[in-house]
């Protein structure tokens, strides 16, 4: 019965989730909720991945969007160049281009630790946003890449918006259930050990270049999957997509959900989304409330909403 | 290329890599400080030159404005250090994600205080006119850019060298830990060095206002070009900041102009070689492990 | 050559400087299969960079180190690890908000390579991780997070995770630093315990541990060796009683 529990609201919660446009469309017909949280999943796998390399292996990187975009950018670029818009090739684009970039960029930043491994990452970002702005002729420079279209499946049409919609919620679920297998396997641990001893580690005979720079090309590639949902959802690339301000934002939604748990990425995804899209409209100074949600986070509850949950949890136990 | 756009562009390369200076040596200093990157650095710049913009605007003095603009961020320096970062002393990837709430909420303020269009500082009257050198027609602003900076550069150096407050951060540079344990009251100077971090971000937006405009984004090329400059030249001098803006100023403004398309990822590719080659920059020093 | 004369460790004309610090000297030593050598010296003598060098954090200036006639001395430390060389940390390598049985769960996990990425840690990995936590003295604190465990739990934790590791050398850097009498009387019996497929080095600052353990002793002083024999020997030897001071050595 106690095993039974969980494993049965984890599965309602998830077949709600991917039916979310069906029963919800009875309250609400402008599509703006469905859409909001269609743009939370895309990026709550975005920061799933970034907590891969932060949360677990210790690797602070503020480069991350590098491979969001990257991912975006092949999954537009394919289907167009190619004239396809079929599912397994435009996303394996994306996924493989961005695993190859996290292959590069990781093999490099690996041997780096705290500030220079942080500039590090923002820097090489940086070339790769440098490089989609101004090479117009395969990106669409800084106009961005207009005219994704929405991927196919098997005859399945994915154009309309709640076709859209299940295919990321789907895509989601797997992502998050792939990370959850890997976060309990010894690799996942491994990566645990590397960020909590990385001396001991080697010691004990793990190869940690070898693990860190693995954790580097997962993260890079599940990013770059968040990304080409990001084109297909939004028909558009920006290069700002792999710019400062996206990496800088994942990191946010890392850290305010709580870095090192699954649930905490998805939950700061869900607030920062909620932030810039629902409460903007209401209030003019969103990214005010967010810049200093964030400093309370860092300054306060440094584990984010899962560590202060957990927190409250035990004490409440203790009574 | 003619003699005369050579001219042209080393002239440009060289006011360039003056605004770079003044713009990276604030964001050197603190990190040689206090090890703390702090990514609020664009932000701070950009408030100067919009704090400038007001300035202008009610009085109409561009002099006037330089003076107010840097005090202004060297208050904000001065009340954000002690209630944001001396919190988390010791905890530098922390004080450097404070930066970043920091960052966010300065940029989002800028938007709705001054609005989200493009602006732009007047000239100040006097150095608006161009005048004729070696056959061409130069800006006297871009001249005015290159000897303030150059004096500013000199000004830092003697009080680098020569006063009590220099002696002190250039030892807090060294090692500050062993400064608070030999009675020095670290907290003065390390709020007095943010303070001082953000005045001169200030006063490179009030001195790049003029010439590069102002617009939402500014705080991104801001941080980013000091980033560029202080890891090329060397974290934690200033004598890295005065290599790295001689340098990048005319790389960054040459290659504008031979290679326009991948001027931008040429120059970060740069900073990608120098971090993987010589991290510390190349004037930085090699630090003792932290 | 018959195979157990080769030695278990070989170190020839070792040196290692930091700028013009010379922290060795030109050590040359040989200890065989199934040996207990320790090696003692007063502070700054060089036995922990002796032993950086041996494990490979750290390179030498010159010189070479083979283990079991193996040239390794330019080998990465985890490839060292995975030929049979462990190493206790004298100031404690633990992974602090882990488990006990975590902790010990990552040093068993290391040699069969940790590329197991979907399927959860096998019981049995957990079940002998317990087992070594009852052997070293932490029967029912497996679930206790390294942290929250005092400082001689913590040394018998740091003992858990090399025996982990099933070594071939065991290098013991100061065991029982810190340790009360009895934490130090507990440690040493269960390092006496171990197999003789076991050879061991151990560093330490206790006459009365090395003497318990030691079948040879080994000196250092300013980075060179100054007498190598039984514990006896060195006991009695003149120069190393100077080195002393007398102090140490003296009959208890």
């Amino acid at each position: 019965m106690t095993r039974a529990a969980p494993l049965a609201v984890v599965l309602i919660a998830a077949a709600l989730l991917v039916t979310f446009p069906y029963w919800s469309a009875a309250w609400e017909s402008s599509r703006f909720a469905t859409t909001v949280l269609r743009d939370m999943l895309v990026f709550a796998i975005f920061a799933l991945s970034l907590d891969l390399l932060v949360g677990y292996a210790g690797m602070p990187s503020l480069g991350h969007a590098a491979f969001f975009g990257a991912g975006a950018y092949a999954a537009g670029i394919t289907g167009q160049r190619l004239a396809t818009d079929q599912l397994p090739v435009t996303l394996g684009a994306a996924a493989l281009v961005a695993a190859v970039l996290a292959l590069v960029i990781g093999a490099l930043v690996v041997r780096s630790e705290g500030i220079f491994f942080l500039m590090l990452t923002l820097a090489l970002a940086q070339i790769v946003f440098a490089i989609a702005f101004q090479w117009t002729a395969l990106t669409g420079g800084s106009n961005g890449l207009s005219g994704v279209g929405r991927p196919t499946l098997a005859g399945l049409d994915f154009s309309a918006p709640d076709r859209m919609y299940v295919l990321v919620a789907v895509t989601f679920l797997g992502v998050a259930l792939l990370l959850w297998s890997l976060v309990r396997s010894p690799y996942g641990r491994a990566l645990v050990g590397v960020r909590e001893n990385e001396r001991r580690m080697r010691a004990l005979g793990y190869d940690t270049a070898r693990l860190k720079l693995s954790a580097f090309v997962v993260a890079g590639a599940l990013a770059g999957i968040a990304g080409a949902l990001s084109a297909y959802s939004q028909r558009f690339v920006s290069p700002g997509d792999a710019g400062i301000g996206t990496s800088i934002q994942a990191f946010v939604m890392v850290l305010i959900g709580g870095a090192g748990t699954l649930l905490g990425p998805v939950l700061g995804a869900g607030v920062v989304m909620y932030i810039q899209r629902v409460l903007s409209s209401a209030i003019g100074v969103s990214e005010t409330v967010l810049g200093l949600v964030f400093i309370a986070f860092v300054l306060l509850a440094r584990q984010g909403m899962v560590g202060v949950g957990r927190a409250a949890w035990s004490r409440a136990r203790s009574r | 290329m003619s003699p005369e756009l050579l001219f042209q562009q080393a002239l440009n390369g060289l006011s360039f890599g003056a605004l770079l200076f003044i713009l990276a040596a604030g964001l050197s200093l603190v990190f040689g400080m206090m090890d703390v990157i702090n990514l609020a650095h664009g932000a701070f710049y950009m408030l100067g030159a919009y704090v400038a913009l007001t300035v202008v605007q009610r009085t109409g003095s561009f002099w006037l404005a330089l003076v107010a603009a840097p005090s202004a961020l060297g208050l904000l320096g001065l009340v954000l250090e002690p209630l944001l970062l001396r919190r988390l002393r010791g905890r530098h990837l922390d004080q450097v994600l404070l930066t970043i709430g920091v960052a966010l909420v300065v940029v989002d303020q800028i938007g709705l205080v001054w609005g989200r269009e493009v602006r732009s500082l007047p000239f100040p009257p006097g150095l608006d006119a161009s005048i004729a050198i070696f056959g061409s027609v130069y800006p006297v602003y871009r001249l005015f850019v290159i000897a303030f900076g150059v004096v500013l550069a000199a000004a830092i150096s003697v009080v680098y060298r020569r006063t009590k407050l220099g002696m002190l951060i250039r030892a807090g540079v060294q090692d500050a830990e062993m400064l608070g344990a030999l009675g020095v009251d670290i907290d003065r100077l390390f709020a007095i060095t943010f303070a001082v971090g953000a005045a001169l971000a200030g006063l490179a937006g009030v001195i790049a206002a003029p010439v590069f405009g102002m617009q939402p984004g500014m705080d991104s090329d801001g941080l980013l070009y000091s980033l560029i400059v202080v890891v090329v030249g060397g974290l934690g001098t200033l004598g890295g900041a005065v290599a790295g803006s001689v340098l990048v100023g005319p790389i960054d403004t040459f290659g504008k102009v031979l290679f326009q398309d991948f001027a931008l990822a040429l120059i970060f590719a740069i900073v990608a070689l120098v971090l993987l080659l010589k991290p510390t920059g190349l004037l930085g020093r090699v630090r003792i492990a932290r | 050559m018959v195979a157990s004369e080769i030695p278990m460790i070989e170190i020839r004309d070792l040196r290692r400087a930091f700028g013009g610090v010379v922290a060795l000297d030109g050590v040359s030593l040989a200890i065989g299969e199934g040996e207990r050598r320790a090696i003692i010296g007063p502070n700054g003598a060089g036995k922990t960079t002796l032993f950086n060098v041996l494990t490979g954090e750290l390179p030498p200036s010159g010189g070479a180190v083979r283990l079991r006639g193996k040239d390794i001395t330019t080998l990465r430390p985890w490839q060292r690890a995975r030929l049979g060389l462990a190493r206790m940390y004298q100031r404690n390598e633990l992974f602090a908000p882990l488990s006990a049985r975590e902790n010990v769960a990552l040093s068993l996990g290391a040699r069969a390579g940790p590329y197991r990425p979907f399927v959860a840690r096998p019981r049995s990995d957990y079940l002998a991780a317990d087992q070594l936590l009852e052997e070293v003295g932490l029967l029912g604190r497996e679930h206790v997070a390294a942290q929250a465990l005092s400082h001689g739990e913590r040394r018998q934790l740091e003992l858990a995770l090399v025996l982990a590791q099933r070594p071939r050398v065991l290098l013991l850097d100061e065991p029982t630093a810190g340790m009360s009498p009895a934490e130090t009387a507990r440690i040493t019996e269960l390092i006496g315990g171990l197999g003789r497929a076991l050879t061991i080095l151990i560093v330490e600052h206790d006459m009365d541990v090395v003497f318990r353990l030691a079948d040879r002793v080994s000196v250092l002083h300013e980075g060179r060796v100054i007498a190598d024999g039984s514990a006896s020997e060195i006991r009695g030897d003149v120069r190393v009683n100077e080195v002393y001071l007398g102090k140490a050595l003296a009959v208890t």
